[in-house]
């Protein structure tokens, strides 16, 4: 029998009881060494991902969210007892870290798109063009188009975090996206200053009505939880 | 957030994550491709996945550090590189290797154990 | 589609923003959060790698167009 792991909290809060999760079952509290995780019994080797497991498993994360701030685990984290007891050998002082650092915060994100026509940036040659050549352009046209669009992706995300820095404790702006989406941010935030930042993206939005805007939150730390252990590293060759 | 069936404990509204947007549409539809390439099943068991990953992952970065290497010695070659250039880009390349022979060694792996079989196409390194 | 914001708080709302509130969701549960089965995070030269998407595809799953398939028939 393995469990599905929802989160990691301090154990010294009081956590929400009868919490029904994945499969509607029970939800239970495992205390590992300083810390206590939320599990539920799990009898396939596998979770399906459907629209009901995937909101019951962000459903008991937020119950514990109002309470005080886990570290969510993603959906679908199936493991023994034994691993999670490894888990926490290897990574306490990491997880005693990050659980400090998102203490009395929540999350919110923001997403923007852009309908900007990136690859005006250099107009398509109208001369005849051999094929070779006129796919060499055509990529040309694309390659540039793309350095537009991610320049741009990257003075959008400087100018928000200008905007909203100061009432933040932590941000996480993914800018290499595909599609329409220019950004994607997440910001980790005190709980009593959300209102806060509600209203400076409130400003922002008005000051770039090209740009189409979503906010959402409050959220559980879900960005900032496996910052630091994962194995990251940065190979500074360009 | 609705709930199914399975779960008949709706959430105080305090704290729900409300969405906030003026295009719905738009956002609905990006995200969707990003929602759209999962699988239908997921098992993210410790044990199992980890050795095959990493095998796989370091791979793909020993092919690409190798090809990094070749490019640096060819531009170095062509004598476009400052003096400067070539040092720290040799310091870089140094640093890549020394962190992949860590990685490695963190994984339990050997120099043999890292390797593709493409097929008819042959081995990658 | 005018100025006015739309707030959606998953109740009582529209299929579209319905599926909104369920996307957003989504995107937090399965692509955050922590992770167990060593995630290795590389980047180079300022573009991150991210190879979680390998577990999910090393363990046995249906293909994304059945799910696809699936998700049509159920919305018919």
């Amino acid at each position: 029998m393995k469990l599905h792991v929802y989160c990691l909290v301090e154990p010294v809060e009081t956590l929400p009881t009868s919490l029904h999760g994945i499969a509607g079952v029970l939800v239970r509290q495992l205390d590992i060494g300083d810390f206590s995780f939320l599990v539920s019994d799990f009898p396939d080797r596998s979770v399906p991902v459907t629209r009901g497991n995937a909101l019951a498993h962000a459903a008991v994360i937020q119950s514990v969210l109002r309470e005080t701030t886990p570290l969510p685990f993603r959906f679908g984290t199936l493991v023994t007892a034994e691993q999670l007891e490894n888990y926490v050998t290897a990574k306490r002082e990491a997880l005693k870290s990050r659980l400090e650092q998102v203490r009395g915060c929540i999350e919110m994100n923001v997403k923007i798109i852009s309908d900007h026509k990136w690859t005006d940036v250099c107009p398509a040659i109208e001369t005849q063009e051999t094929p070779g050549t006129a796919f060499l352009s055509e990529k040309r046209r694309e390659i540039l188009g793309s350095e537009a669009r991610a320049a741009e992706a990257k003075r959008v995300a400087e100018w928000l975090e200008g905007q909203v820095g100061e009432v933040v404790r932590q941000s996480d702006i993914k800018t290499n996206l595909t599609g329409r989406l220019l950004l994607a941010g997440a910001w980790l935030i005190e709980r009593e200053r959300v209102d806060q930042f509600r209203i400076k993206v409130a400003e922002a939005r008005q000051q770039r009505p090209d740009l189409h805007f979503l906010l959402s939150g409050s959220w559980a730390p879900y960005s900032f939880a496996n910052m630091d252990l994962e194995f990251k590293t940065h190979f500074g060759v360009s | 957030m609705t709930f199914s069936p399975e779960n008949p404990h709706p959430a105080e509204p305090e704290l729900e994550p409300d969405i906030e947007t003026a295009h719905p549409e738009e956002f609905v539809e990006q995200l969707r491709c990003v929602v759209d390439s999962l699988p239908s099943r997921i098992n993210i068991d410790a044990q199992s996945v980890e050795q095959g990953l990493a095998k796989l992952v370091l791979t793909l970065i020993e092919f690409i550090r190798r090809l990094l290497e070749k490019q640096a010695v060819r531009r170095m070659e062509g004598g476009d590189l400052s003096p400067e250039q070539i040092e720290e880009l040799g310091l870089a390349l140094m640093r890549l290797e020394a962190k992949l022979q860590e990685l490695k060694t963190q994984f339990g792996l050997a120099d043999e154990d890292l390797n593709l079989d493409l097929g008819p196409i042959g081995r990658l390194i | 589609m005018s100025f006015e914001q739309i707030i959606v708080s998953g109740s009582g709302d529209s299929l579209e923003e319905q599926e909104l509130s369920l996307l957003e969701t989504l995107d937090h549960v399965l692509n955050r959060g922590l992770v167990i089965a060593g995630e290795i995070t590389i980047s180079v030269a300022d573009i991150d790698l991210i190879f979680v998407g390998l577990n999910v595809m090393l363990s046995s799953v249906e293909t994304a167009q059945q799910v696809l398939r699936e998700r049509q028939k159920k919305s018919e």
